[in-house]
């Protein structure tokens, strides 16, 4: 039972053995993707982690976008996204925008350091457990590709009013957008938790 | 698939965090550490439930202006279906499919789906398993597409604010359709489509060619 998994989608138990660097498993009944195994998946995870940090630390401090209309302008960063939305009255709105856009995924990002960064050296630290259950469950509430297609609608809907510029922040969201979802598209449970188990055992 | 065999048949529960299998009679995965079920509790009872809430709020979500335009005094309100005729008349057809498609098609689509899927399951339909899983996996997947239009009206908001010439403000409708979307991707996440499967098995046990 060590190399066989259950399909998610449809519950096949399927053997798993004999992988090799990007085989990419996935279940003969129902077609779900199982895993993906790569020997180098800690490593990418760490330098898409960090990458994508740097990225967003820059989205947060220049303009985002800029807004001009008879010589008068309005500058957007985007942090005031969901701050101009709690200033409006819709506080609970303004809460899971800066959530979905800016919060889970950074919380994930950090939290995919503290797994990757011991992973990597083989070593075992007692929070690689309950980080390995969170990380699964706040993954799929992250939004940041969500939002890039929502700037590009927001652009379109009002380039005809006025003359809008794109920041230097909206270039550095988009890179963290590319960079969180090459991190997110390596991200898998069943490779993670063996490494999670090997590092375990290597303890002795 | 001569000697395909599911996990349950062998009595086993497949942890939903970490994918290691465990006998069904432990409820707590000896890896993870998480809870472990042979199936989702109560799938379809939450679903169902979940579902009714969102169609709920899909009512005032269309119904009620997701923004209001203030240009030199005048103020104009936009619900999600006259956001996307504004943008047909400015001449923007593919941003209005994908408005269109993204704030209307989906959440309804979403819905019909998963009534749907919960229907054929309670019946104990034996109808296309696999068609049925491809269309929760994409129902899974195009769940949070929705949130585009929350965003956009984010973003306008925080973007358009030129004092007394032209400002843009949020609706209530951007906190039911927000509400609409989550509770959807809820719905989604709490049905097991292993149960669709289920049925397969337990009809005839010589699995069809």
């Amino acid at each position: 039972m060590e190399h066989t998994i259950a399909c998610h989608g449809c519950d096949l138990l399927v053997d798993l053995r004999d992988m090799e660097h990007g085989h990419k498993a996935c279940c003969p009944r129902c077609g779900h993707s199982l895993t993906q195994y790569r020997h180098d998946a800690i490593e990418r995870l760490m330098a898409f982690s960090i990458a994508a940090l740097v990225a967003l630390v820059f989205a947060s401090l220049f303009p985002f976008l800029s807004f001009a209309s008879s010589g008068v302008e309005s500058v957007m960063t985007l942090p005031q996204t969901p701050g101009s939305l709690w200033r409006n009255g819709l506080p609970a709105v303004a809460v899971l925008v800066a959530a979905f856009i800016i919060f889970i995924p950074a919380l994930v990002l950090v939290l995919l350091l503290m797994l990757s960064v011991p992973l990597a050296r083989g070593r075992y630290r007692p929070w690689l457990k309950p980080i390995g259950r969170w990380i699964f469950h706040l993954q799929s509430w992250s939004m940041v590709e969500v939002f890039i297609i929502g700037v590009i609608v927001s652009l379109v809907k009002i380039a005809k009013m006025a003359t809008v510029t794109l920041g230097l922040s909206f270039w550095a969201y988009v890179a963290f957008a590319l960079l969180f979802t090459f991190a997110m598209s390596v991200l898998d449970r069943y490779q993670l938790w063996n490494a999670i188990e090997a590092a375990e055992g290597a303890r002795g | 698939m001569t000697e395909a065999k599911t996990a349950r048949e062998l009595n086993l529960a497949s942890c939903h965090t970490c994918t290691k299998l465990v006998p069904a009679d432990q409820h707590r995965c000896p890896r993870c550490g998480s809870s472990v079920h042979l199936r989702a509790t109560d799938s379809l009872q939450r679903t169902i439930a979940l579902l009714i809430t969102a169609s709920i709020l899909y009512i005032p979500a269309n119904l009620y202006p997701i923004m209001y335009t203030d240009q030199l005094g005048r103020t104009e309100a936009s619900t999600i279906i006259g956001g996307v005729v504004l943008l047909i008349k400015l001449g923007s057809v593919p941003i209005a499919a994908i408005i269109f498609i993204a704030s209307v098609m989906v959440p309804l689509g979403k819905l019909i789906a998963m009534f749907y899927l919960v229907f054929t399951v309670e019946r104990h339909s034996p109808l296309e398993p696999r068609q049925r899983t491809v269309m929760y996996q994409i129902t899974e997947f195009i769940g949070k597409w929705s949130m585009v239009d929350v965003f956009v009206v984010a973003i306008l908001v925080a973007l358009v604010n030129l004092g007394g010439l032209l400002v843009i403000r949020p609706g209530i409708a951007a906190l039911s359709f927000a509400g609409v979307v989550i509770v959807t991707m809820i719905a989604a996440e709490s049905f097991d489509s292993r149960l669709i499967w289920d049925e397969m098995e337990n009809k005839n046990d010589n699995r069809p060619a």
